[in-house]
């Protein structure tokens, strides 16, 4: 079987605009987790907080043509898209073009192009739209926009499963370079779900914290919504080692269940399906995983289920694991989700630093295991893996290890 | 058994499909077999029917009791009549 390693990666959430940013954000635990900057006080019930994309402005980024294309969605996966690309030194032309593809998790869309033209519809009763808005909004447009922009021709779409978007489109590319029908894959997951009318509907289903997010910990009381996109290069080893490229992991295996259960509550046992999934798929014995990044949202109900999961998955191993969620810092960016937190776990093989989990108050009973609380640990990380989990039950779950 | 109460106790059991009876101050939501997204629309009609917003805080879905909702849903509408 091929084996796939990953030889760039780009990143762009609130911890900076830029994969070596986010990275050392979170070795040195900050949280980009704040007052919403671009919703009016008032507007929102609860708390008002989310980690947004700061000091940001696409112009930096995109010139006038392009930008009246984009929704910040699939600007955001074009910037990390644009530096994964350039670190791995891959290039696109000729055969190569058609023999990579574009895979890209999301969640909700286009949320902001939606939410000005209802606004303009229903608030402002303006009966004329802008003839752009179905272009920036439609889920597939940052697939379009990463394989217009870098000339991929191979196959280009976009995968939606909710806050499991990014590590389900991963398994996608690896299934279909380990096929051989691409040799190569721009691979990862965006997110740009801070609007009015997004907010206010996870308010509703009253999972928001209305304080902070604190995963694992005693006194969480729910997740906090972030934004942003990773982005990465995905290729054969023996590509990477013909061109010479940094290998920066190997991605060995990926694995998917969904619980048909619930279509909010959690089950330990379809997520247990997903990690022995993808520990299987990479023929890695759980023994020799260090890390698990995981889910980790705050909730009452995930942060117990996920760690009932892992104690299923690893038996006694499980107490010798590192468990962290650094959605504290980045916040819970759905679809981009598992592209951002794949930063960490990269982070953690490569620079020997596992990145903590942020605003632990104390041990809950229902979650005991070793979550490196609020200050990040120097350790040897040979493999790990990235767990996350959507509602509606669904599940994937990608195991990386070090560089062969 | 006041207004607000039988209200609150009618919604409850038209969403759970439960007779009232078995409905009690000090029976909680789980206790009624109400949990995950059922017990959220629970609170959602009760909002929409009384017109106010409960907070998060008000609305334990774990171990807060039916009384203890009765409670808060009297403290909300209290505020808003001295609005």
């Amino acid at each position: 079987m091929r084996r796939l390693v990953i030889t760039g990666m780009g990143a762009i959430c609130a911890l900076g605009h830029d994969a070596p940013s986010v990275w050392k954000a979170m070795t040195e635990g900050r949280s980009g987790i704040g007052p919403i900057h671009h919703i009016q006080p008032g507007q929102l019930r609860n708390g008002g907080i989310a980690a947004e994309v700061s000091d940001y402005d696409p112009a930096h980024f995109f010139d006038e043509a392009r930008r009246a294309l984009l929704d910040p969605f699939s600007e955001y996966a074009l910037i990390a898209a644009n530096e994964a690309i350039r670190q791995s030194g891959i290039r696109f032309d000729g055969e190569a073009g058609a023999r990579t593809a574009v895979v890209i998790g999301t969640g909700a869309g286009g949320e902001t192009t939606r939410d000005d033209l209802y606004e303009r519809l229903y608030g402002e009763h303006q009966g004329r739209f802008h003839p752009l808005g179905i272009v920036r909004m439609m889920t597939n447009a940052p697939a379009s926009q990463v394989s217009m922009v870098h000339g991929i021709t191979g196959p280009s779409f976009v995968v939606a499963s909710a806050c499991a978007s990014s590590n389900h489109a991963f398994a996608q590319a690896a299934m279909m370079i380990r096929s051989g029908l691409v040799d190569a894959a721009v691979v990862g997951g965006t997110e740009a779900c801070i609007t009015l009318g997004t907010l206010r509907a996870w308010e509703a289903m009253r999972v928001l914290a209305p304080d902070t997010c604190r995963p694992f910990s005693q006194g969480r009381r729910g997740l906090v919504l972030g934004e942003g996109a990773g982005m990465y290069v995905l290729e054969t080893l023996e590509s990477a080692q013909k061109r010479g490229a940094e290998i920066l992991c190997e991605l060995v295996g990926t694995g998917m269940s969904s619980d048909a259960g619930d279509i909010a509550a959690p089950s330990d046992i379809g997520a247990a399906a997903a990690m022995n999934a993808a520990l299987r798929d990479g023929g890695m014995s759980p023994d020799e995983v260090d890390y698990v990044n995981a889910h980790g949202t705050g909730t009452v109900a995930n942060d117990s289920t996920e760690t009932r999961a892992i104690h299923r998955v690893f038996g006694a191993h499980a107490r010798e694991l590192a468990v962290t969620s650094t959605k504290p810092m980045h916040g819970h960016a759905l679809g981009a989700g598992g592209a951002l937190e794949l930063v960490a776990a990269i982070g953690a093989i490569h620079d020997g630093i596992v990145p903590p989990t942020l605003n632990y108050l104390g041990p809950d009973p229902a979650c005991d295991l070793d979550y490196v609380p609020n200050v990040a640990r120097e350790m040897t990380v040979h493999a790990a893996i990235s767990n996350s989990f959507a509602f509606g039950g669904l599940n994937a779950v990608v195991a990386i290890r070090r560089a062969p | 058994m006041s207004t607000v109460q039988q209200e609150t106790f009618d919604i409850i059991a038209k969403q759970a499909k439960i007779e009232l009876d078995t409905i009690k101050p000090e029976s909680t939501l789980k206790d009624l077999g109400i949990a995950s997204l059922d017990a959220i629309e629970v609170i959602f009609d009760i909002e929409e029917h009384f017109n106010i917003n409960l907070p998060n805080e008000d609305t334990d879905l774990e171990n807060g009791t039916v009384g203890q909702l009765v409670a808060a849903i009297e403290r909300q509408l209290a505020q808003k009549t001295a609005e």
